[in-house]
């Protein structure tokens, strides 16, 4: 049973601004911090490579190099568009790397090693819980390790996490409700044993939940309580992550019921205080995810756009990279006449055309939140329902979604 | 060589005329004259006629000169910019009918003009003219008169059709007394309007006193009590002007509307079929036009709504009837636009409310509808002397009443396919047999059904003793049969010549009381 007390947490969360029930503030974790709402970009910080590739990882790779702003990518640093990362533990089993590669990555902390040099946001090591929901587990086999929530943590230590999640057992959408206490209980058997492996650890403990409504979530919170023995969530974590939600990531009324149920729950068993992090969804949703009041989120959709040749011209709308004006964008790389080019085609490698895409995708994904923020922070709710309005509200497929979140925490329209 | 092309005048006064197909039109171009001539008041009479009706419309506002009288009679030479009638086709109404005189008081001159059998002259090909004198008038004295004889109002104006509530619903629905114009303007130009009808076509009132501002019904946000707590329940939207950006520019629409129930609904002067004057109406000039239903998504039904959405920029026909700008950039962002606020109101938590509301009210009345008619079973079980089964599963359940235990053949039933001819698969002595369920044998054979697959006939009687012997003698759909009464056994040819039989069970012979029972007295020993 966890017992965990720490003397001091390692984040600091403070709600600066609201509206209606989104919330504008600022995430400190070990003195670095993000203003949110905001969204940790996913990076596969190693992808198979060695040293001189920045460990690899193709498309990746030249994200990287832009966040390091290398001769490689024209000199062009992107650094601060990346006031955070996610960099999940699962993302080592993508690769086929073996065990002695994979004791050479986790020699050294991501932010210690001279190849990343140029990130300096939050490091968020994600436990790879997903795994479990789109493999059926964690496998470690190429490694030759066994998986486990010891392991998991060793690594996200190894990797230098700053903000850190235990090992969970994602629900499925045809789950009984037998299966996902079943589950509940696994992760929560799971959460006891992170707490404590991770009581001296100098990160921000983020606790997974799981559900996709209020009363599902509330049933997660009692199994796991069950498990605990009744902790105290709001002294023992630092952030609440919202998972299982990938792959209902399209079904816009799920993904609102989750979030709304969520910040019930959390404000009924009276941990409202702390940030509530959406994982793996971002696009579309972020606005109306925001508005209902999800604090940040994670995605690896600004690469995988890229990689399938889309060009964001914002949330809502993209064109082929081939078929993009780049004039219109001010972002680092179309400012950048080699870049442009590249992304025109004129590349050794796709990655090199295709990494400067994702990274100003990720530049417009973080315009628009920064847009969103500043809505939030203006006086009433007025400023958030006009952003909804002309941007999600004026999609077919979105629009019965942004009246509905105007309408059920910004107050309405009428 | 150039060539100047020429207009059939005569032609085109028909043509434009007749496009006018509903006499009370006539009525909306009057109201619309007096309005953009400023009248605060305007006097309508109808008076039924054996060779058409004579109408007399009389205003206060500021009268014509020669040349705009010139223009009343001229078509399409309006005087006017920034009105109603600006295209001069309106007036050409007043056309089909015997003679048109028009009095007109502006600035100290009276002119009197006079049109004579215009209808008859246009159809014989003449363009037909008018007199006009001047004379001198107080420089007080300003507005017109207009008096049209021998109207040809067709069956529109007779007493068989027109009523004062028809008029009132025809002005609010198609004409400026409908205007929501008040909503929006500050500086609003009221005008009262009096409308008297011929005691030969309606003598219920003696007159209708309107104005020209089209008003909602008040309030109501919460449900009532009864059965329909929804009905008077109403919620009012806008007034809400939104600016359209479109590839010709920027127009403005002014929206406002409510949603609600049928008898706030009936609070407005409706007439006819609510589906025909409810749900979102284009406007032009605050008077409506046509409506956009199609901006309220398909989920939702329009009659719950009413809403005007005026917008200068749309073009009408030449009655006015129609839009015909549909295909440019400024009608396409209208509807978007109303696409777009309209998905707004049928998403306000308050709708949603109210339709919850209806719904609920809807199985209040089913719950105690239900309620009732099973109040009604329990008199009728009480009332009845012995069980009597009212359809196929009946029989079954009779079959395995307490009372039909002791004699009863062992019959489990396993399943029941109440569309099947086969409706139960039933377990006798520990056998499971396809049984056909009826109330009676003869039934059974007047349905034709099959005898083939069936195992068993489970029948509540027998029916007619006689009807079965004559079947019996000649034949069940061409083939043999025999109807063993005493052994409850029915055996018949084949259509490929086979024999087969099955057993028949006689449900009301098992319990304590039967109802008559024919074919004999009850066996004790069927087969089974």
């Amino acid at each position: 049973m966890a017992t965990d007390h720490r003397l001091q947490q390692a984040a600091e969360f403070s709600i600066e601004d609201t509206a209606g029930d989104a919330r504008a503030g600022e995430l400190t974790i070990n003195g670095v911090s993000m203003e949110t709402p905001s969204l940790f970009p996913v990076i596969n910080f190693y992808g198979g490579g060695r040293s001189g590739s920045v460990f690899g990882g193709s498309t990746h790779r030249t994200v990287k190099e832009l966040i390091n702003g290398d001769e490689r990518v024209a000199g062009v640093d992107c650094s601060h568009i990346f006031k955070g990362a996610l960099m999940s533990v699962g993302s080592l089993t993508d690769y086929g790397i073996n065990r002695d590669l994979l004791q050479t990555y986790l020699s050294s902390p991501i932010k210690r090693r001279a190849e990343f040099h140029g990130f300096e946001g939050i490091l968020f090591a994600d436990s790879g819980g997903y795994k479990n929901l789109t493999q059926g587990a964690l496998d470690g086999s190429d490694f030759e390790l066994e998986m486990n929530q010891a392991r998991v943590f060793e690594m996200q230590q190894q990797l230098g996490g700053e903000l850190i999640v235990n090992l969970d057992i994602p629900i499925e959408p045809d789950d009984s409700f037998e299966e996902r206490c079943r589950k509940a209980r696994l992760t929560a058997e799971n959460v006891d044993e992170f707490l404590e492996l991770s009581k001296d650890y100098p990160a921000a403990r983020y606790l997974t939940v799981h559900g996709y409504n209020y009363s599902m979530i509330d049933t997660f919170m009692d199994e796991l309580q069950d498990v605990l023995g009744g902790i105290d969530i709001s002294a023992t974590f630092d952030g609440i992550a919202l998972g299982s939600l990938v792959p209902k990531k399209d079904d816009r009324e799920l993904l609102i019921n989750s979030v709304q149920g969520c910040r019930e729950v959390m404000a009924e068993r009276g941990f409202d205080d702390l940030p509530l992090h959406v994982l793996g969804i971002s696009n579309t949703a972020i606005p109306l995810l925001a508005a209902v009041g999800a604090d940040t989120f994670d995605s690896s959709s600004y690469i995988q756009a890229a990689i399938n040749g889309k060009y964001y011209k914002s949330l809502l709308n993209t064109v082929r990279v081939d078929d993009a004006d780049f004039r219109d964008c001010s972002c680092p790389v179309c400012s950048s006449p080699e870049l442009r080019s590249r992304m025109n085609g004129d590349a050794k490698y796709r990655k090199d055309q295709m990494g400067p895409a994702a990274v100003h995708n990720l530049y417009v994904q973080m315009t628009e939140l920064n847009e969103i923020r500043e809505r939030i922070q203006m006086h009433g709710t007025d400023g958030l329902i006009d952003y909804i309005e002309n941007t999600i509200g004026r999609n077919d497929s979105t629009r019965k979604h942004a009246h509905r979140v105007v309408n059920e925490s910004l107050g309405g329209y009428f | 060589m150039k060539r100047t092309p020429s207009v059939n005048e005569v032609n085109e006064f028909l043509e434009i005329a007749s496009d006018f197909e509903d006499p009370l039109e006539l009525l909306r171009e009057s109201l619309s004259n007096a309005f953009d001539a400023g009248a605060e008041s305007v006097d309508i009479r109808i008076r039924t006629r054996p060779n058409g009706s004579d109408i007399v419309i009389e205003d206060d506002g500021h009268g014509m000169d020669e040349e705009d009288l010139k223009s009343f009679f001229d078509l399409g030479n309006s005087n006017k910019t920034d009105s109603i009638g600006y295209k001069g086709h309106g007036t050409k109404i007043f056309y089909k009918s015997d003679h048109i005189k028009v009095n007109t008081s502006k600035d100290g001159t009276t002119f009197s003009a006079e049109m004579e059998q215009p209808w008859e002259k246009l159809n014989n090909r003449i363009l037909p003219e008018y007199d006009i004198t001047k004379t001198d008038a107080p420089s007080s004295r300003s507005g017109t008169l207009i008096r049209i004889s021998g109207f040809k109002s067709g069956e529109g104006f007779s007493p068989e059709s027109l009523t004062y509530p028809k008029v009132h619903n025809y002005l609010k629905w198609k004409t400026i007394v409908g205007s929501t114009a008040h909503f929006f303007e500050d500086d609003f130009h009221e005008m009262e309007v009096t409308v008297e009808l011929d005691d030969e076509i309606d003598d219920s009132r003696e007159q209708l006193i309107t104005t020209n501002k089209f008003e909602f019904p008040s309030e109501q946000l919460l449900p009532g009590d009864g059965p329909f707590p929804a009905e008077r329940m109403c919620k009012l939207y806008g007034p809400k002007e939104i600016s359209l950006d479109h590839a010709e520019g920027t127009s403005t629409v002014e929206i406002v509307g409510m949603a609600g129930g049928k008898a706030a609904r009936n609070e407005l002067p409706t007439f006819g079929r609510h589906s025909t004057q409810f749900g979102v109406w284009l406007a032009k000039d605050h008077i409506k036009v046509e409506r956009l239903n199609e901006a309220i998504s398909h989920d939702n039904e329009f009659i719950h709504f009413l809403f005007v959405a005026n917008c200068q920029d749309i073009e009408l026909s030449a009655n006015r009837g129609k839009i015909r700008n549909k295909s440019s950039s400024v009608y396409q962002a209208l509807e978007e636009e109303l696409s777009h606020f309209l998905s707004k109101v049928t998403h306000d938590p308050w709708f949603e409310g109210y339709l919850d509301a209806r719904r609920q009210g809807e199985l209040a009345r089913k719950a105690s509808s239900e309620s009732d008619k099973a109040s009604d079973r329990v008199n009728r079980i009480q009332s009845r002397e012995q069980y009597v089964p009212s359809n196929d599963a009946e029989i079954l359940f009779g079959l395995q009443r307490p009372s039909a235990q002791n004699n009863a053949p062992d019959v489990v039933v396993e399943d029941y396919h109440p569309t099947d001819d086969i409706t139960a698969i039933v377990r006798n002595d520990g056998t499971l047999q396809a049984a056909a369920v009826s109330s009676t044998l003869l039934e059974y054979f007047e349905d034709e059904a099959p005898l083939e697959p069936a195992d068993l006939l489970i029948c509540w009687e027998w029916g007619d003793t006689d009807e079965l012997r004559e079947i019996q003698r000649t034949g069940y759909l061409g083939n043999k049969i025999n109807i063993d009464f005493e052994q409850h056994k029915i055996t018949y040819e084949t259509h490929d010549g086979k024999s087969g039989f099955c057993d028949v069970i006689i449900v009301s012979d098992y319990l304590e009381t039967s109802t008559v029972k024919e074919a004999g007295a009850a066996s004790t020993t069927p087969t089974g």
